[in-house]
């Protein structure tokens, strides 16, 4: 990529809290917003939970669309007065010129699950031709919700690659706006604690029963998160003055190793972060930190770990926020972007809270606590189930 | 931003491969209601237990793209676009969530991700190019026509799976997809045969009339939203040069003008 991609907007919620300010806050503290939230059956676990989401109301004409999901991301819109920017570049380019895609890996099917669980169910064992399934539970749901909300009417798509899902999305966006499609993207990663992921990764046995510790020799699982956080990609013409920070590049892989195993020497990672070193056209030596994907689980962390040393990045200072925020799955890239906005534009470092010391057998310069520094340039790394790699370099807006 | 069309796969009721597809949509006669089991090459015994019909159906038609097209996949970006992903696993997961207590299949939640199918993909052909998974609902295969094309510009290839397959009873009211449907177009940034298709794409008008098909396929073009390729099919098969209108996110038309070259 010659020239980077301005990002104008960008807001997060997730369970260190509901925007800007509050991200600052907590990062700077190195906070946690994991609670014990044990399984019915005693089983511990750790979940970054968003606070408030039950008192969300949506517009009585998107009455359809109510989930958690869209609560979610209707409370992100709502968030740093993103909103109010979408609606700035909106009158300046007309709603066309706007495009729209979200990053999510479980949509609302929490609200499916749920219906699964009703006498209704029991007796007929099936779902009313009147079910919203398109506008809670299908993957496109929280997309076409935010496009509606925003008033948008340019392209519009859901990315779903599991925990790459808004790194892409980030990456797509990016690619629209290289290509002409559209003027304006609004790129959003959301994803809402569902039964799913939570009895899923748990039969997988990657849940941490006790705090998460990305790159420690105790790491011993994931808690898992949910967030909502959306970015506003804009044309250079655009962003004139009002940019916090430039995607400056992107590189995807895939694994083609395995489901959910990553490969043991991490060569899709390792090929994800060379391809969007190479398309930001930056050096080993130009890049400040690492946001790690880090997600605090023994294969995860080593092959990463051995992406980056092949890559002759273990003297770049690198940390990973899953122990503060927990992993937010789809969510993940954006939340990556959103806490290195916070971090670039406050001046600090953000540590890798829940990690009291690096697993020595492993290289990369791990931050363990907040510190003040100022980043230029950062990659941020995420990688999902099926080998969906995705690799972002980021940079602070000049 | 244009491409050309150098491999093709469907499979769907009456439709058992890419070529046979364009000889049945090259006349009027109607088509067969029945429909050939997907085939997967490429898989372990392991993996081929474990992959899902959805996948299937997915790896089967990008196999005959890449056969027809006599390319490998090692370097080839994928676009995989369902409107509807895998509802049968779904289904299987919020009923054993339902149960007290609740406990899933390790294999049926990793099979659960809407892009588990280009992870088969990945391990099937053995490559780690870039691949993205899509929905924009009904539209989903207008919205993996535009993101190949795109990915074709800087790619220069990239192949488009789209596919979608009915769901399980407890899904079949609310979700009404009544025939399975899978197709995989090759776009390539050059033709070495200077036969292929070229298409061509732009935003259309809102309202405007979308392209349909003739007779009974009408109703197969609307019975699974991967079918709403039929136009695009048929053009191919016809070696037409129209514009083709697709319906598209929030009542839009993406319109692909398929060009062919004169015999």
């Amino acid at each position: 990529m010659s020239r980077g991609i301005p990002i104008s907007g960008l807001t997060l919620v997730s369970a260190l809290g509901r925007g800007w300010a509050a991200h600052a806050r907590a990062l700077r503290a190195d906070a946690s917003g994991l609670t014990p939230e044990p399984f019915a059956d005693g089983v511990p676990t750790l979940v970054g939970r968003v606070a408030g989401l039950d008192a969300v109301t949506l517009p009585r004409s998107l009455a359809r669309y109510d989930c958690r999901n869209n609560r979610l991301a209707l409370l992100a819109l709502e968030s740093d007065g993103f909103a109010e920017a979408v609606a700035r570049v909106v009158r300046r380019v007309g709603p066309e010129a706007v495009g729209l895609i979200v990053g999510t890996s479980t949509s609302g099917i929490a609200a499916t699950e749920a219906a699964y669980r009703t006498q209704a169910f029991a007796r007929t064992h099936t779902l009313p031709a009147d079910y919203p399934y398109r506008e809670t539970h299908n993957v496109f749901a929280t997309a076409d919700f935010a496009r509606q909300v925003l008033g948008l009417q340019g392209p519009a798509v859901a990315v779903s690659t599991a925990c790459s899902s808004s790194a892409k999305a980030l990456a797509a966006g990016a690619r629209w706006l290289r290509a002409g499609v559209c003027r304006a993207v609004v790129v959003g990663g959301v994803d809402s604690l569902c039964a799913t992921t939570l009895y899923g990764f748990r039969a997988l046995d990657l849940l941490a029963r006790g705090p998460v510790r990305p790159f420690s020799a105790e790491r011993c699982g994931i808690a898992i998160g949910e967030a909502g956080g959306f970015a506003l990609l804009t044309t250079a013409d655009l962003a004139a003055g009002e940019a916090c920070l430039t995607l400056a590049g992107a590189g995807e892989s895939a694994d083609g190793y395995h489901m959910t195993a990553p490969h043991p020497e991490g060569l899709g990672a390792y090929e994800a972060m060379a391809a969007a070193l190479a398309a930001a056209g930056r050096g080993q030596d130009e890049i400040d930190y690492i946001a790690l994907h880090g997600t605090g689980t023994v294969y995860n962390d080593a092959a990463e770990d051995r992406a980056i040393a092949r890559l002759g990045l273990t003297h770049v200072p690198a940390g990973s926020n899953k122990g503060a925020l927990g992993h937010t799955l789809g969510a993940a890239g954006l939340c990556a972007l959103a806490t290195l906005g916070v971090a670039m534009r406050e001046g600090f470092v953000p540590g890798t809270v829940g990690t009291r010391a690096r697993d020595p057998a492993l290289s990369v310069n791990l931050v363990l606590t907040a510190r003040p520094a100022r980043l230029r340039v950062a990659l941020l790394n995420t990688f999902g189930f099926g080998g969906s790699n995705c690799s972002l370099v980021v940079e602070r807006a000049s | 931003m244009s491409a050309f069309v150098s491999g093709l796969g469907v499979l769907g009721p009456g439709l058992w491969d890419g070529a046979q597809a364009l000889a049945a949509l090259g006349q009027d006669a109607g088509l067969a209601t029945d429909v050939r089991a997907p085939r997967v090459a490429g898989l372990s015994a392991n993996e081929a237990r474990r992959c899902p019909l959805v996948a299937r159906y997915a790896l089967d038609v990008g196999q005959q793209a890449l056969a027809a097209a006599g390319r490998d996949a090692a370097h080839l970006a994928t676009v995989f676009s369902s409107a509807s992903g895998d509802l049968e696993i779904f289904d299987k997961n919020a009923r054993a969530l339902a149960q007290s207590p609740p406990a899933l299949s390790p294999t049926l939640f990793h099979n659960s991700v809407h892009n588990a199918v280009a992870g088969y993909w990945g391990i099937a052909q053995g490559t780690r190019a870039a691949s993205t998974s899509l929905s924009a609902y009904d539209e989903s295969f207008a919205a993996g026509v535009l993101e190949a094309l795109m990915i074709v510009d800087r790619e220069r290839q990239a192949l488009l799976i789209a596919y979608d397959v009915p769901p399980p009873a407890a899904l079949a009211a609310a979700r009404p997809i009544t025939v399975p449907f899978a197709v995989a177009v090759l776009f390539t940034s050059e033709d070495p045969s200077g036969q292929a298709a070229r298409v061509a794409w732009r935003f259309g008008v809102e309202g405007e009339e979308v392209t349909r098909m003739p007779g009974a396929l009408e109703a197969l073009r609307l019975a699974n939203p991967a079918a709403r390729a039929l136009p695009f099919l048929q053009t191919l098969a016809r070696r037409a040069t129209r514009p083709l209108i697709l319906p598209y996110v929030g009542g839009r038309r993406l319109v692909l003008e398929v060009s062919h070259a004169r015999p």
